[in-house]
C-alpha cells in the first residue's frame, strides 16, 4: 500500500510538475529565503547524533560547509526515504544528503552533484560460512534477503539468485541472524558499521562484493545548486577540508578524488 | 358566556392533499369539547393547527375575541410572535413525549422556568420565582395524584403515570384551551382508566378543553360539545346526546355503528 | 535480553518523545475536530439546499478517501503546485500539515455522527418544547442536547481509541511520531540499528492510553445510563 501510494504520488507530482512553469534559479531561492534544508536519515557515518543531540557524520559537516559558503544557514530533516523525490519537489527540502546512492531512478528523478564516496553492496552471511562463499557462483543456491527497491535488490535480481525483499537493511540483516534467509546484500559502510565484532550482529561477517557504487547528493530537477556543490566540492578537496572531514569519521578511504 | 375560541374556515392541504377543508367551529370557556372520526378525518392536523405545529393555508383562529392567527398575514409573524401565540394552548400527545433526562417535577417546572427568564424583575426575584414555580408543579402532580412520583425519571413510570405528568406539564402554563390528541392510545388498556379520572377532574373544574378521542363512551360522558369529523370537514356536531343518540348524517351513523359493534 | 537493558535508555527516551508527539497532535485534533464536526453537521442538515450539497460531497469525499493521501496532499501540494512550500521543511510545520489533515478528516467523521444523534431524536421532543412556548435554542440546550450526547458517546468512543493510532500515519510526512521513534531503531538510529523491539514496545504506549481512554468514556457512559 505504502508503495503504491508513493507511486501514485510521483505519478501526479509528474504531472503536476509538468502543468507547473517557470526555472527559477534553486541558488536565488536558497539564498533569498537564507536556509538550506537538508533532508537525512540517521545513517551514521554519513548524518547521525552527537550526544548534544546535534547532527554530525561526514555528509552533515560537509552539507554546514557548502551552506555557509552560500551564505546560509543549515537545517537537517529528518524524512521518509521513500518520499525523498516528493519532499524535494513539494520544498520541504532544497537537497537530499545521505549517503544516496546514485542509481538510474534517482539520477532522472534529481539534478545530482558528482560522485564524491563509493560504496559497494556487500555479503552478508553467518561467519563460521564466510570460507565457503568466495565467489558469485558459489552463491548460486542461496536464498537472499535484501531492503526493498534498493540497489542490494537489484543486484541480486540482477543475477537472478532467490531473494526475499524485507522493508529495511537491519531487517536483512535480522533475516540472516534467524536463518531465515542465508544470506543479505546491505552497504558496504553499513554493514562496517552493523556486523562483526562488537555489533548486534556478531556472528554475521560480509565478504564479497557484488558491485561497485557511488554516492552523490540529490537537488531538485534542473537545479543550478548542483553545479554550485560540484564547485565548491572541487575547492574543498583541493585545499584538502574535503579530506579532513573525512578522516574524521574513517572513511577516506571511499572518497572520490574531485 | 362568551366564546373563548372562534375558528373560521380554516383549510390546510399537505402538497396535493387537503387534509382540512373549511373548518369552523367556537367553543364557550370552561367547555369541554369531544372530536370524534376515523382516522385521516384531519382531528389530529386541526389540534396541531391550533398549536401553531402546522400552519393553515387559509382561515382565522380568535381567542378571547382577539384575532391570533390570520392565514393572510401569517407569514410575515416573527418565531418570537408565534410563540406568544402558542401559549393559549397547551396540547397533550399521545406519545406523552416527556423530557427522559429530566424527573416529573423537572418536567413540569421546566417551561415555566425558562418563561420567568424573561420578566423583568427576573434578577431580582430568581429565589423566589423558582420556590413558586417549585410549588406550583408540586400542586400540579398531586392533583395528578403522582406527589410520591416527583423525583422519578420517565423510563421509571408507567404510561399512565407518564401520561398524567404530560398533563400536569402541560397545565403549568395556565393555558387558555388544554388539547389532548388521543390521551389513552398509546396506553395499556388497565392504564387508561387513571388518565381519563384525571380528565373528567379538569373537566369538573371548568377547563376548556379539546379532546380528540376513540374512546367513546368517555367522550360522550365527559364533554358538553362533541364534533364529528369526517374527510377533512365537520360533518356532524352537537350535545352528546344528540350525536351519539341520534345522529343526523349518515356518515356519523356508520362511524358510530362499528364502534358499538366493535 | 542485556543487550535490550542496555539499549533500553537510549530508546525509551526516543519512544517517549515519540508519544508525546503522537499525544500532541491526538489532543489538537480532538479540540479542533469535536467543534468543526458541529459546524459541518448543521451544514448537512442546512435548508439551504446548495449548501447541504456542497457540504454532503466534501464529507463523502474526506470520508471516502484514504487518511495517508489527504495527508500527503495536504503536506505536498502547495510546493509542488503553487511552488510555495506554505508548511516548511522543519518539524512545526509538519505537524501543522498534519494538523490541519487530521482535524478536518476527523471533523468529516464526527459530523455523521453528530447528525445521527441529532436525526435519532424524536420529532415529538421538539414540538412538546414548541407548543411549552420554548424558543428553538431552548430545546437545542435544554432537550435535545444531552439526549443527542447520550446517542453519540459510544460511537463518539470508537472513533477516538482509532485516532489513538490513526496518529500514526502523520509518519508519512516525516513526522516524529512514536511508531517513526520506534522503527527508527530498526534502520539505524543513535548507534543502535536491527533492534525490532522498540518498535513492539509501543504497542505498550497505546495499550495504556486506550486503556486509560476506555475507562474514562466508559465512566462518561455510565454517567449518562440515568435516563433512558
Amino acid at each position: 500500500m505504502k508503495k503504491f501510494t508513493v507511486v501514485l504520488m510521483a505519478v501526479l507530482m509528474v504531472l503536476l510538475c509538468l502543468a507547473a512553469h517557470g526555472e527559477e534559479s534553486d541558488l536565488a531561492y536558497v539564498q533569498g529565503k537564507g536556509k538550506l534544508i537538508v533532508g537525512i536519515t540517521d545513517f551514521a557515518p554519513m548524518d547521525y547524533k552527537n550526544e548534544a543531540g546535534e547532527w554530525i557524520g561526514f555528509d552533515a559537516d560537509l552539507a554546514k560547509a557548502f551552506a555557509a559558503k552560500l551564505g546560509v544557514e543549515v537545517e537537517f530533516v529528518e524524512i521518509d526515504w521513500d518520499n525523498k523525490i516528493l519532499e524535494l519537489n513539494g520544498k520541504s527540502i532544497d537537497c537530499v544528503w545521505n549517503g544516496m546512492t546514485l542509481t538510474s531512478e534517482v539520477l532522472s528523478a534529481m539534478e545530482c552533484s558528482k560522485a564524491y564516496a563509493n560504496n559497494a553492496q556487500v555479503v552478508v552471511v553467518p561467519s563460521a560460512k564466510a570460507a565457503e562463499f568466495d565467489s558469485v557462483e558459489s552463491m548460486a543456491a542461496l536464498s537472499f534477503a535484501v531492503e526493498a527497491g534498493s540497489a542490494g535488490a537489484a543486484e541480486v535480481a540482477a543475477l537472478g539468485y532467490a531473494m526475499t525483499e524485507v522493508s529495511s537493511q537491519a531487517a536483512a540483516l535480522m533475516e540472516v541472524s534467524a536463518g531465515t534467509s542465508d544470506a543479505a546484500v546491505i552497504d558496504a559502510l553499513m554493514a562496517a558499521a552493523m556486523v562483526g565484532e562488537g555489533t548486534g550482529y556478531e556472528t554475521l561477517t560480509y565478504t564479497y562484493a557484488l558491485n561497485s557504487e557511488e554516492y552523490g547528493v540529490g537537488f531538485r530537477k534542473g537545479s543550478d545548486l548542483a553545479e554550485a556543490l560540484n564547485n565548491y566540492m572541487a575547492e574543498a578537496y583541493a585545499d584538502g577540508s574535503m579530506m579532513t572531514i573525512a578522516e574524521t569519521y574513517g572513511v577516506q578511504a571511499a572518497i572520490i578524488a574531485q | 358566556m362568551a366564546a373563548i375560541l372562534e375558528v373560521e374556515h380554516i383549510r390546510k392541504s399537505f402538497g396535493n392533499t387537503e387534509i382540512l377543508k373549511d373548518i369552523s367551529f367556537s367553543m364557550d370557556k370552561g367547555s369541554t369539547l369531544s372530536i370524534i372520526g376515523s382516522s385521516g378525518s384531519g382531528k389530529t392536523t386541526l389540534l396541531r393547527c391550533l398549536n401553531f405545529l402546522e400552519t393553515p393555508d387559509e382561515g382565522i383562529i380568535r381567542v378571547h375575541g382577539e384575532l391570533i392567527f390570520n392565514a393572510q398575514d401569517h407569514a410575515s409573524r416573527s418565531e418570537a410572535e408565534i410563540r406568544k401565540r402558542r401559549l393559549h394552548f397547551g396540547l397533550v400527545f399521545q406519545s406523552f413525549n416527556l423530557f427522559p433526562q429530566y424527573t416529573a417535577l423537572q418536567n413540569v417546572m421546566l417551561a415555566e422556568e425558562l418563561l420567568a427568564r424573561e420578566r423583568a424583575d427576573y434578577k431580582e426575584r430568581r429565589k423566589e420565582l423558582h420556590a413558586e414555580i417549585e410549588n406550583h408543579a408540586k400542586a400540579l402532580l398531586a392533583q395528578m395524584g403522582l406527589s410520591d412520583r416527583e423525583g422519578n425519571y420517565p423510563h421509571q413510570l408507567s404510561g399512565g403515570q407518564c401520561q398524567r405528568v404530560a398533563i400536569a406539564r402541560a397545565l403549568a402554563l395556565n393555558p387558555d384551551i388544554l388539547c389532548f390528541d388521543e390521551p389513552t392510545s398509546a396506553l395499556d388498556p388497565e392504564l387508561t382508566g387513571e388518565v381519563l379520572k384525571v380528565i373528567r377532574e379538569l373537566a369538573m373544574r371548568n377547563t376548556t378543553m379539546i379532546i380528540v378521542t376513540h374512546e367513546m363512551a368517555f367522550a360522550r360522558d365527559v364533554a358538553d360539545t362533541v364534533i364529528f369529523m369526517d374527510d377533512g370537514r365537520i360533518c356532524e356536531q352537537g350535545n352528546p346526546a344528540e350525536v351519539f343518540n341520534n345522529p343526523k348524517e349518515l356518515r356519523t351513523q356508520q362511524f358510530l355503528a362499528r364502534y358499538r359493534e366493535g | 535480553m542485556d543487550l535490550i537493558r542496555q539499549q533500553m535508555a537510549i530508546v525509551i527516551p526516543a519512544l517517549n518523545a515519540g508519544f508525546l508527539q503522537t499525544m500532541r497532535l491526538f489532543f489538537v485534533t480532538l479540540l479542533g475536530a469535536i467543534p468543526l464536526g458541529l459546524l459541518i453537521a448543521m451544514g448537512s442538515m442546512s435548508k439551504i439546499k446548495p449548501l447541504q450539497m456542497l457540504v454532503k460531497i466534501v464529507v463523502w469525499i474526506v470520508r471516502g478517501s484514504p487518511l495517508m493521501i489527504q495527508l500527503l496532499i495536504i503536506y505536498y501540494f502547495p510546493g509542488l503546485v503553487w511552488k510555495t512550500p506554505i508548511w516548511g521543511g522543519g518539524e512545526g510545520g509538519r505537524f501543522l500539515a498534519a494538523s490541519v489533515a487530521f482535524i478536518f478528516n476527523y471533523a468529516c467523521y464526527f459530523s455523521e455522527i453528530y447528525r445521527g444523534g441529532i436525526q435519532s431524536i424524536p420529532v415529538g421532543q421538539e414540538e412538546a418544547g414548541l407548543v411549552l412556548g420554548m424558543t428553538k435554542r431552548q430545546i437545542f440546550f435544554k432537550v435535545k442536547l444531552l439526549q443527542m450526547i447520550k446517542a453519540i458517546v459510544p460511537p463518539m468512543s470508537n472513533e477516538i481509541i482509532t485516532l489513538v493510532k490513526d496518529t500514526s500515519l502523520s509518519r508519512i510526512i516525516a513526522l516524529q511520531e512514536i511508531i517513526w521513534a520506534g522503527q527508527a531503531f530498526m534502520k539505524g538510529s543513535q548507534g543502535i540499528s536491527g533492534a525490532i523491539w522498540p518498535l513492539f514496545f509501543t504497542a505498550v504506549y497505546y495499550l495504556a492510553c486506550n486503556g486509560i481512554l476506555t475507562v474514562l468514556l466508559g465512566r462518561l457512559e455510565k454517567k449518562l445510563s440515568y435516563f433512558k
